[in-house]
């Protein structure tokens, strides 16, 4: 059997995996009740077998249509995936047993997952990087402040386009972090912490 | 005499200088996304959904509402100058209006795409005013079995409509609704899906959801593809549109209004759907159908102004059911939740300062849009010069602190990550996003209601063919299926969906 047309194919895989998923858990750790009275299992179960089925039609597509549009390409595989997931739950496992708060252990993680993929996967840069930029944002907004939050998202996120000029990132940045200043931290009172945690001065 | 003094009621609110500096922004800032391309109004609906927490329900409801009719106005304006559909829903002006714009007749064809969708957009609202408050009054002897019905029937238009696999936009749908059922269980008290996080036991933030699937995801979509804008500028010499013009667009721009009037109503439809349906029209009621794609006005009068009806005639379903027919009436929703309104034929009689506002508002911001666009094109068409560069790692900021700022968590911030990487992947995989954003909004409601139904019922699942109303939606749905699945519709359907993304 061929594949005629892989996005099917693998969109079937993640239907199915997905339903799996859902009914099988809510099946093994929730009360399935009666018709009459639900339990909190029913509807989920219901809807998990439906959709391993409305994959199973679309896996079964994926071998009897041939394929339209561009082919599937996507810069990462199966491997990739794991390896960064295994990079978050090392390093997150890791960071406490150091004595570096879990924000640290993400920050880390998404330092060295960049890293990774500018060196050895640079197709999947804009992915990889976007993505790791907002986690980043995140989980500095406590210890380094609204300044080196927005500096960090800025910049990792710009590296992640087509052309990355220093000056004009910097420039960027500097109009965007007096926006969020004026706009968010003066305009709307949302409570950040404009500088990192370890200058208590300003 | 209730309708006259209803609008009176709306406008008295729509008037006030808050309400109007409200809707103002939303205009302007619909506008200027419009223009922009890679950016839509369900993004940045979704990005400012944060901040309407601060607003008062009307005033928000009132900026939301300006942003998606005003993207209809700018997306025109760049299609006709540029040749770059601002938005989705300007694709097709692209065809005509263009080729108008090359010929130096730039200005008739901005000026008749205004008029149109000025013309279409009073319409649209008087049509608002008039079957609105009716659909309410049936909607308020809904019972569950009826309510249940009624959401199968619209997440089944909605995936009839959406484009590509049939099958792969209801799995989108499931999807969508288990993913809605995360959290905790209102019936029982338990949690699911939830891992022991305690964030989750609230459920995935919607807000959440959206910008990862619709912002995030698109960002790194459009970084994929080489940033290769070109901007063309024909200059703009006389704005009016002759006796001619005039004469040849006026009957296309009633058939545009009724029809994307019509579609808007539907779920699943709005401002797409309607600018495609009325350029086929145009093109088969036409006595010089060759004229179409090298700058027949027709071809920009009849689709502007349809798509300017759909996208606000789709507030109907909104208003009056609290079902959402597309993803941005699903943002609608999100935001009068998050102002503590549970969206539903009685939002009416229980604040009608918010139901007749926001349909007056709409008239004040088309009217709005006509006066301040025309004079303002340059200044638009120069912003289609900023490089994406610069736009991008902008829109980012804005996304993460407004989504870091609903919880000051930044568990949110990554779960809006996650479902961006989800949403680029299912791009890839030619699934649609937007089928899965109204199963995630309507997931709850219909285990709830299904629940209610089948206890009524003591657990016979015919109850739902017994009601007339119910019957009635369960066969329009069960209709729906069979038409798309037949193999001569549904070659037709490809064929539409081929033309659109020429």
């Amino acid at each position: 059997m061929r594949i005629k047309s892989p996005k099917d194919f693998w969109a079937g895989l993640m239907f199915i995996s997905t339903g799996l998923f859902f009914a099988i858990w809510s099946y093994a750790f929730y009360q399935m009740g009666t018709a009459v009275r639900m339990g909190p299992a029913y509807f989920p179960f219901v809807l998990g077998g439906l959709m391993v089925f409305l994959g199973l039609l679309v896996l079964i597509e994926g071998f009897v249509f041939e394929g339209t549009g561009e082919p599937l390409r996507l810069p990462f595989n199966i491997v990739d995936l794991i390896i960064a997931i295994a990079v978050f739950a090392v390093l997150l496992e890791l960071a406490p047993r150091v004595g570096l708060s879990v924000d640290w252990g993400m920050i880390a993680a998404s330092v060295v997952l960049s890293v990774l993929t500018v060196l050895f996967r640079p197709e999947a840069k804009a992915l990889v990087l976007i993505s790791v930029a907002c986690l980043v944002y995140g989980y500095s907004m406590k210890p380094l402040g609204l300044v080196g939050a927005t500096a960090a998202l800025v910049f990792i996120s710009a590296y992640g386009g087509h052309e990355f000029k220093w000056k004009e990132v910097l420039v960027l940045f500097l109009i965007l972090i007096l926006f969020s200043y004026l706009v968010f931290v003066k305009g709307l009172t949302l409570p950040f912490p404009m500088c990192p945690a370890a200058f208590s001065f300003c | 005499m209730d309708l006259f003094h209803n609008l009176i009621l709306g406008f008295g609110v729509a008037v006030s200088p808050l309400n109007l500096l409200y809707a103002l922004i939303g205009v302007l800032l619909g506008t200027l996304i419009g223009v922009l391309p890679g950016v839509g109004p369900v993004a940045t609906i979704a990005m400012l959904l944060p901040i309407t927490f601060n607003l008062n329900p009307v005033s928000a409801l009132i900026m939301l509402a300006g942003i998606y009719y005003g993207a209809q106005y700018g997306g025109s304006t760049t299609a006709i100058l540029v040749n770059i559909p601002g938005e989705s829903s300007s694709v097709v002006t692209c065809l005509d209006g263009y080729q108008m714009a090359r010929q130096g007749r730039a200005g008739p064809a901005l000026a008749i795409a205004a008029i149109g969708s000025f013309f279409a957009g009073c319409v649209a609202t008087l049509i608002i005013a008039v079957a609105a408050p009716p659909l309410a009054e049936v909607a308020l002897k809904f019972g569950p079995s009826e309510y249940f019905s009624l959401m199968v029937f619209g997440l089944i238009a909605a995936t009839v409509l959406a484009r590509g696999s049939l099958v792969k936009a209801i799995a989108m749908v499931v999807f969508g609704l288990l993913l809605g059922l995360v959290g905790t269980d209102v019936n029982s008290g338990v949690l699911r899906f939830t891992f022991g996080i305690p964030e989750l036991s609230d459920g995935i933030g919607f807000v959440v959801v959206a910008m990862g699937m619709f912002g995030t995801a698109e960002i790194i979509a459009n970084l994929d593809l080489k940033d290769k804008r070109e901007v063309f500028l024909s200059k703009v010499t006389h704005l009016y549109p002759t006796k001619d013009d005039l004469k040849r667009s006026w009957a296309s721009i009633l058939r545009g209004t009724a029809l994307g009037s019509c579609l808007g109503i539907l779920p699943g439809g709005g401002a797409l759907l309607a600018s495609f349906g009325a350029y086929t029209l145009e093109k088969k009621v036409s006595s010089h159908p060759e004229q179409f794609g090298k700058g027949a006005i027709e071809g920009v009068a009849g689709p502007e102004s349809a798509n300017n009806a759909g996208a606000q005639t789709s507030f109907i379903p909104m208003l009056t059911l609290g079902i959402p027919g597309n993803a941005v009436m699903a943002l609608m929703i999100g935001a009068l939740m998050i102002q503590g309104i549970a969206p539903g034929p009685q939002v009416m009689n229980e604040k009608p300062e918010l139901f007749w506002g926001l349909i007056a508002s709409m008239w004040v911001g088309n009217l709005m849009l006509v006066v301040l666009n025309l004079p303002m094109i340059g200044m638009w068409v120069k912003l289609l010069t900023v490089p994406y560069r610069y736009l991008f790692p902008s829109i980012l900021v804005f996304m993460a602190i407004g989504v870091f700022s609903l919880s000051n968590n930044p568990f949110d911030v990554l779960i809006m990550a996650v479902f961006g990487v989800l949403g680029y992947i299912c791009v890839k995989l030619e699934c649609e996003p937007a089928p899965m954003i109204l199963g995630f909004i309507l997931g709850p409601l219909m285990e709830e209601n299904l629940r209610r139904a089948m206890l009524l019922s003591r657990g016979d699942p015919f109850v739902f063919f017994q009601k007339p109303i119910s019957l009635g939606f369960m066969v329009a749905s069960a209709i729906l299926l069979v038409i798309v699945a037949l193999p001569a519709i549904r070659a037709k359907r490809e064929e539409a969906f081929v033309e659109e993304a020429k």
